[in-house]
């Protein structure tokens, strides 16, 4: 049986980047296939920008190399036509209505005059901005702003995609635009790096998931079986109380919470914890101890970043 | 791609009313001020105020004083005695006075003119009109004077005397020793204001420009920008061509107002006018380019280039003429485009010429230009790494 060969869109080998004695990016190694959609978390300064901008060409290395489509986009300028961006901010001219913006990212990207119109057609159509086609960026609201700054990115329908916290402040609407497009990139085997802090954009939206700290990329996998990598079938149990009495203590230290907001809230990763909740409820209440809330969160990309950046310095 | 971020940048100042009014309107405007108040200091139609005490009260002192109102029209004014022509000079309600306390025929020193120490060019204005007044309209008055002086020295027979004060009044003015001609090619003065204007504002709108570069770094815009194949240069080739080209229309938008107001020549001198205005316009691109590229923040970069310009505008005459500079300054202003272009425009508009001065200017503005588009371009290359 054949097996189709997915071909590496964006490859980072040994990357580093050093500000004075800081390493901005330290040794990454990091391969994105097409249609892959590869998500990177980490904390503020991790280096998730940097790794993107150098995934960009936008910023030269110290060491190692990256390749986009095996060239050097801080060198071989033709490739960068093959790269689309959107950054965090909405990175439009204000004073130009939705199709002008376009028109002038496709022409900077080297599309034709005559297969302008429809590029930017194309793209206004695929994140549903049409409507507002005439209308200057600085008229519109900021999710309009969000779709032309996607559209803009795609308008000349790049290999590899980089967007940066794109679903931040997204109502609805704007989201299930998101997701259906990324969908019809990934089917044109576009390659997708993914900056974000929503959880569930990395759940729903994601192939692959990488977690940043100091520069280096700490653990990489899928995002289910990093999370059951991290926290087998643990999940967070949250008690608060109405007042902190010390006959609670034994109860819920011996379940593995532990306490903050002055012995008022008690938190902890357990296994079963349903089951734990209802042992908690009742012997609780056997103490005459009134309970405010009792609480079981899946452990959110915050816990995951605490895991990833702890288990591997420990 | 040049041409795309020309459309970019063209359609941001259209789009704005009023970066437009800042750009074409303002410029004019403050050169007519210049222009009003120094053409009129240099082409003698200064127009001060005189208070006039008639101690004489004879038929002399009062055509003088006739003759001088006939010049100044509604501007000379009587005050009834010195110590009130002194307070009105003091308080400011005349420029200066004048004082008839001798006979005008006979007496050495008949006038005196009163100045206040600020304005001592309007005592020297109205001593040339007492003068012009005296020679047009009392001319026997002035023959009389004249016969007194030479006398001693002629030995004038004493039926001489007489008959030269029996002179018929009327008498025919002396004609002048010399005749005065305006030449053809505009007031210097207005042509210098228009130059030096010219490059003052061309500054100030190429910086505004340019700091486009920093609003867009700002939005992530360069991010994306940066994707595009051609790279850096025809990103700020672009803006240096819109520059100089919004700087090239404002010029032509200043010299038609002095031109139309003042009679500038600049359809005689067309072409070398278009010369001048392209290097001018493209010094200021270059240099507000550079500045905007080194500054990290439109904070940093508004305070630098305005401190920046107005000592260059300083040095280089725009301010006040270089002329009135001590030698140093004026020395100093040759390191300025300011001092280029000003001293390109007079030889072409006022002398008419295209010489060795205005092809080194020419050549000095070029180089302002593309010493500060390199350094641009290396900024934003440094800012890439």
């Amino acid at each position: 049986m054949a097996v189709e060969q997915t071909k590496a869109v964006l490859q980072l080998a040994k990357a580093t980047r050093r500000y004075g004695n800081r390493a901005a990016l330290d040794q990454v190694d990091l391969e994105l296939k097409e249609s892959e959609v590869y998500a990177l978390i980490g904390r503020n300064g991790a280096g998730k920008s940097t790794l993107a901008k150098a995934a960009i060409g936008a910023l030269t290395l110290d060491e190692g190399s990256v390749r986009v489509l095996g060239a050097d986009p801080s060198r071989d300028r033709y490739v960068r036509r093959e790269i689309g961006v959107a950054p965090h901010e909405i990175a439009l001219y204000l004073h130009l209505t939705v199709a002008e913006n376009l028109d002038v990212f496709a022409a900077l990207a080297g599309v034709s005059r005559a297969r302008r119109v429809s590029a930017v057609a194309r793209a206004m159509d695929e994140t549903v901005c049409a409507g507002r086609a005439a209308e200057r960026l600085e008229n519109l609201s900021s999710g309009w702003r969000r779709r032309a700054n996607l559209a803009a990115a795609i308008v000349h329908r790049p290999r590899l995609l980089v967007l940066d916290e794109p679903t931040e402040g997204l109502d609805t609407e704007t989201w299930l635009i998101l997701r259906r497009l990324i969908a019809r990139l990934r089917a044109d085997r576009t390659a997708i790096l993914l900056i974000s802090h929503n959880a569930e954009d990395v759940a729903v939206l994601a192939d692959r998931l990488g977690v940043m700290e100091a520069g280096r990329l700490m653990v990489e996998g899928r995002p289910t079986e990093l999370m059951a990598r991290a926290f087998g079938g643990r999940t967070e149990l949250v008690v608060r109380l109405s007042d902190a009495a010390p006959s609670v203590e034994p109860i819920l230290t011996a379940r593995g919470l532990a306490a903050s907001d002055q012995g008022l809230c008690w938190s902890g990763m357990v296994v079963d914890a349903l089951a734990q909740a209802r042992e908690i409820e009742m012997a609780l209440r056997s103490v005459d101890v009134e309970l405010r809330e009792l609480a079981v969160h899946p452990p959110g990309l915050d816990a995951l970043i605490d895991w990833a950046t702890g288990s591997v310095g420990a | 791609m040049i041409l795309v971020m020309v459309r970019v940048m063209a359609l941001g100042l259209w789009r704005d009313r009023a970066g437009l009014v800042l750009v074409f309107v303002l410029p004019p405007l403050v050169f007519i001020v210049f222009a009003t108040v120094f053409s009129a200091g240099a082409s003698g139609r200064l127009d001060i105020r005189v208070g006039v005490v008639d101690q004489i009260g004879g038929a002399d002192s009062q055509r003088l004083v006739y003759s001088l109102q006939r010049r100044l029209g509604g501007r000379l004014t009587r005050s009834p005695n010195v110590a009130a022509l002194e307070d009105a000079i003091e308080s400011g309600r005349v420029d200066a006075g004048l004082v008839l306390h001798g006979d005008l025929a006979d007496a050495p020193t008949p006038a005196t003119v009163l100045i206040h120490p600020g304005r001592k060019a309007a005592g020297e204005i109205l001593i040339a009109q007492v003068n012009a007044a005296a020679g047009e309209n009392l001319p026997e008055l002035m023959l009389r004077r004249e016969v007194a002086r030479l006398d001693p020295l002629l030995a004038l027979t004493p039926d001489q005397v007489r008959r030269s004060a029996r002179m018929p009044l009327g008498l025919a003015s002396t004609p002048p020793f010399a005749a005065q001609r305006v030449l053809p090619g505009g007031d210097p003065l207005v042509i210098y204001y228009a130059g030096a204007v010219s490059i003052l504002f061309l500054m100030f709108t190429a910086m505004q420009g340019a700091m486009s570069l920093i609003d867009e770094r700002r939005a992530g815009l360069w991010l994306r920008l940066g994707l595009s194949t051609g790279g850096v240069a025809p990103l700020l080739g672009g803006r240096m061509l819109w520059l100089t080209a919004l700087g090239v229309i404002q010029a032509l938008v200043l010299f038609q107002v002095a031109a139309v107001v003042y009679g500038v020549p600049v359809l005689t001198n067309l072409a070398a006018w278009s010369a001048t205005a392209v290097c001018a316009a493209a010094a200021s691109a270059g240099i507000a380019l550079a500045l905007a590229a080194a500054c990290n923040t439109r904070e940093q970069a508004q305070p630098v280039s305005t401190f920046a310009f107005l000592i260059l505008a300083a040095i280089g005459g725009s301010m006040a003429p270089r002329f009135l500079m001590p030698e140093a300054l004026q020395t100093l202003g040759w390191l300025t485009p300011h001092t280029w272009v000003i001293e390109a425009y007079q030889t072409v508009l006022w002398r008419g010429l295209v010489n060795a001065t205005v092809l080194e200017a020419w050549t000095v503005l070029a180089s302002f230009a593309g010493a500060g588009f390199l350094a641009a371009l290396w900024f934003e290359a440094r800012r890439r790494l």
